[in-house]
């Protein structure tokens, strides 16, 4: 399998006639655990639904795997925001869990014993098994995630695209979604999330992309996330700027006290 | 029973199962005003089949209806893209115009015509089942179940369609597609109903039913099936009521018995009912009350006081209610000894059992990053039962920082 796992080549994308984003070229490596990185309006998510194919380019293309992305079979998963569900919808953790399923089970049939077996085995991997009965509302911040986490998992997806699964979630939530980022990265998938928390990107990121209508940068975070990228991507906006330069600032001189810290 | 109310009942029963499986896509989509715009929007397209065919043929009419209604739907559905119009603007404002213009036509037809009256129109606007002919109420059944039965073999892609259509689409799901079926199933059902339930009525036949059965579950199939059932048995009821007396119209009747089966769901269904929530909220705020009132008379033993005065649990820093002091007499947890109570063997039992399982639980909640409301408020049976199926494993702490 190649070493590329999303490669985007000249995207530009519009809505009406105002561009969302504009000439995009950048690859992403398999395995890596990526960041997507840019103010707000600066097409975070429509980049994501570009690869996952709910909205159409106007111009480029994307290939997945090396195949162009309309004709591959390869499945990605998708983490939808918080605010995007509707947590008061009448399915249960596991009917959400096999959706997963659906695609490989194709129009009309319905779902039976093996995918439900395969639904609760996914449900597991997150450590939610027990929770499989539970209507989705009725679940905490992080046990939402990981529900759709799993589902992700069932559609045994290698590429796990997440809208800002860290949005207002607490600090033991976040940990939790990071040991199963931890774990997906183990397993050989690659994970594109939109993220908001410059402070947390170091610690979180092996890759980074920085965006802002335009591709700024895009590569390992250790040389992509630096001080010049972050203000070429925040531009002029100065409260941003001072949250960026405040950042990087604590990287530079953070990251050796840490170090030692933990040692 | 006549035969031709027999077929007519058939009809109604499954036109009532089709109208309870459309309404719940519209229900979980959030788009139950579309049902009554659909439904109003069908009026200029009847009078106007009935003009253009000169008589009030059956297929005229459905078709007319058919037409504007389609009309309808596409303007509600593309309004809210072209232009800044949101969606409940163009859904109101679509309904008023199309309806208005019906009635216009209505009172055209009216006088330039044989009398549209006298011709029957106005039983499309209530419904008239008892009219039906016999050809119409089978062709009501066939088309009624072959949109259910579509329904039916579409429920997972309805259910994507439904919950998540951006996931649909990334898996290569046809969501337009599947809207358009949605689009059309529901207009065909409206169109359909028209004869029965009227204009003005239908779109309370369809969104009753859902709005009914999610009192009762909390999964997308069994949505379906109750709503269906709930739309089918308010279909046959109605009929069967508004039979005895021809001159009641069967559209009202059937929003009765739909509305009359909301009423018993809202009160009784055992989990989102208003009885049920009321009772459980009673008796957690009872046994709590009684939890305390034992924990309390546990310390004072501890400290040498068998007997408590009454006045002392009632008032005071406990300040308990006195129906929970009388439960815990009745359950024979405590007794009464003239103006004082003491626990008896059982209630100091009871008492070491709840402040065993409190400890246990707080140390299992204390080892636990996530605390999940809904388990948090337990009796000490549920928290026994829960600790030891997970075993009282408490995972290590800092298993996130072990990365």
């Amino acid at each position: 399998m190649s070493e590329t796992a999303i490669e985007i080549h000249d995207l530009t994308m519009a809505y009406r006639e105002k561009p969302v984003l504009w000439d995009i070229d950048v690859e992403i490596p398999r395995g890596s655990l990526c960041a997507v990185v840019g103010p707000n309006g600066a097409g975070k998510s429509p980049l994501l639904g570009c690869v996952l194919g709910t909205h159409q380019p106007a111009n480029g293309w994307i290939k997945i795997f090396d195949v162009p992305s309309d004709r591959s079979d390869e499945l990605i998963g998708f983490v939808p925001q918080r605010e995007s569900v509707d947590w008061d919808f009448p399915v249960q953790v596991l009917d959400v869990v096999m959706m997963g399923t659906y695609r490989r089970l194709g129009w009309f049939r319905w779902p039976g014993k093996a995918q439900k077996d395969w639904a609760m085995e996914c449900l597991s991997a997150v450590g939610m098994a027990d929770l499989h009965s539970r209507q989705i509302g009725e679940l905490s911040g992080g046990q939402q995630q990981r529900v759709f986490i799993a589902r992700a998992l069932a559609q045994d997806a290698k590429i796990i695209l997440m809208d800002e699964p860290f949005a207002g979630v607490d600090a033991a939530t976040e940990e939790t979604i990071r040991t199963v980022l931890a774990d997906l990265k183990k397993d050989d998938r690659t994970v594109v999330i939109v993220h908001h928390d410059l402070q947390t990107i170091e610690d979180y990121f092996d890759h980074v992309l920085l965006l802002n209508l335009r591709l700024v940068a895009a590569g390992p975070t250790k040389t992509t996330f630096t001080r010049e990228n972050l203000l070429r991507t925040y531009g002029g906006q100065l409260t941003l700027l001072d949250e960026a330069a405040e950042a990087v600032r604590r990287i530079r001189s953070g990251r050796s006290i840490r170090k030692s810290g933990d040692l | 029973m006549q035969p031709n109310t027999l077929v007519v009942l058939l009809g109604t029963t499954t036109l009532g199962l089709c109208c309870g499986l459309v309404g719940s896509l519209l229900l979980l989509r959030k788009r139950a005003l579309l049902a009554d715009a659909l439904a109003h929007s069908t009026l200029p397209g009847i009078v106007l089949g009935f003009l253009i065919a000169g008589s009030q043929s059956y297929w005229a009419l459905g078709l007319g209806a058919l037409l504007t209604t389609l009309m309808a739907a596409l303007l509600v559905s593309r309004l809210p893209i072209l232009t800044r119009i949101r969606q409940d603007s163009a859904t109101a404002s679509i309904l008023g115009i199309f309806f208005g213009a019906g009635i216009a036509l209505l009172s055209i037809a009216q006088r330039s015509g044989p009398g549209a009256f006298s011709a029957g129109l106005d039983h499309f606007l209530l419904g008239q089942a008892a009219g039906m002919l016999q050809s119409e109420a089978i062709t009501l059944t066939l088309s009624a179940a072959v949109v259910s039965f579509i329904m039916i073999l579409l429920h997972k892609e309805l259910l994507v369609s439904c919950f998540d259509s951006s996931f649909g689409k990334g898996i290569g799901m046809s969501m337009g597609r599947i809207d358009l079926l949605v689009m059309l199933i529901l207009a065909v059902t409206i169109v359909i109903s028209l004869p029965a339930v009227g204009v003005v009525l239908t779109a309370a036949l369809i969104v009753i039913p859902p709005a009914t059965a999610r009192f009762w579950t909390d999964r997308f199939n069994r949505l379906l099936t109750i709503s269906g059932m709930l739309g089918a048995i308010a279909g046959a009821a109605g009929t069967l009521l508004s039979s005895f007396r021809v001159d009641l119209p069967t559209g009202p009747v059937i929003v009765i018995c739909a509305a009359t089966l909301f009423s018993i769901s809202l009160v009784v269904a055992p989990h989102k009912g208003l009885l049920g929530k009321r009772l459980r909220w009673i008796q957690r705020k009872q046994r709590r009350e009684m939890q305390r009132i034992l924990i309390f008379l546990h310390e004072n033993l501890q400290s040498g006081n068998d007997f408590v005065a009454r006045e002392r649990i009632l008032a005071g820093s406990l300040n308990a209610s006195s129906s929970a002091l009388r439960l815990c007499i009745l359950y024979g947890y405590t007794e009464m000894a003239g103006t004082h109570i003491r626990l008896t063997t059982e209630g100091i039992r009871r008492a070491e059992r709840s402040i065993s399982a409190r400890d246990r639980w707080i140390q299992w909640l204390d080892s636990e990053a996530e605390i999940d409301r809904n388990l948090i408020d337990l009796d000490e049976e549920d928290i026994e039962k829960l600790l030891d199926r997970k075993s009282m494993e408490i995972p290590p702490v800092d298993k996130g920082a072990a990365l």
